[in-house]
């Protein structure tokens, strides 16, 4: 299991290096206008409407954006939860713990991939 | 075929002269402010994870139609949402902060031909692109434009 960890190093490294940057440039607008303006009605009420929401992330550009917020987090997330637990844990649980983690950003990824994909 | 890598490839052939701390967290690790900046960097990947996990669930109320969409937007107005969503918030600002501060030191002196801009420079550059794509989310998404 290591040595599979070690061979998909640099894939991983490209896809937390993306999580950590573009996911960190996108997450402040999407947290203070869908995740908390829209729900506690600081936003005008129009502006994330099912239908503006909708005509918003069903062009191919906003589900890019709806994706990367998605699944970049995932991946910054994953990498760096399993950087934590080495550091408060030891090695002896990396290899199962890293796996875990990354095969759960990757399900996430083809999750989120589907369900862009599905808004019609 | 290629060979698996080998984890201890790049250990030395002979242990050196120089002696080094044992990779082990310190008892004491919440005493010491460096550490626990460090720790808490490592730990807002958690928070990642699950923003990432809870965004799924935008994408899949979008997919499902206006009645899915308008349920997700009250369970978002939830206080424990609110809160997690908060502690998200100020998480995706801490690392913005200290990984914009990182990334131009970790800059190779030169790209081929190419070299970085100087640190201030490219530190300056990431705040105006956050500053940009914030901008541009709020206005599209806060309902100023289109």
């Amino acid at each position: 299991m290591k040595a599979l960890l070690l061979r998909l190093e640099p894939m991983i490294w490209l896809l937390f290096g993306l999580g950590i940057m573009v996911g960190t440039l996108l997450l402040p607008g999407y947290l203070l206008t869908v995740a908390l303006g829209a729900p506690l009605g600081l936003l005008p009420e129009r502006a994330l409407s099912f239908e503006r929401a909708h005509l918003i992330f069903s062009n191919p550009l906003g589900r890019l954006l709806l994706l990367g917020i998605i699944a970049l987090p995932l991946w910054k997330g994953a990498h760096h939860t399993r950087s934590l637990c080495v550091d408060l844990l030891g090695h002896a649980s990396d290899a199962l713990v890293g796996s875990l983690l990354y095969a759960l950003a990757l399900a996430g990824s083809i999750a989120a991939l589907i369900a862009v994909l599905s808004i019609r | 075929m290629a060979r698996s890598p080998d984890p201890q490839a790049m250990a030395p052939s002979r242990p050196g002269s120089t002696r080094t701390a044992p990779p082990a967290l310190p008892a004491d690790f919440w005493s010491r402010p460096r550490m626990r900046t460090y720790l808490l960097f490592d730990a807002t990947g958690i928070v990642y994870l699950l923003v990432g996990l809870v965004a799924l669930r935008v994408a899949w109320a979008l997919a499902a139609g206006p009645d899915a969409w308008q349920a997700l937007m009250r369970s978002f107005a939830n206080p424990l949402y609110v809160l997690f969503h908060s502690i998200a918030l100020v998480a995706a600002i801490f690392v913005g902060i200290r990984f914009f501060r990182l990334f131009p030191k970790a800059q190779p002196a030169r790209i081929g031909p190419a070299k970085p801009p100087p640190r201030p420079l490219l530190h300056a550059m990431l705040y105006a692109a956050w500053g940009a794509v914030t901008l541009a989310l709020l206005v599209v998404l806060g309902g100023v434009w289109p």
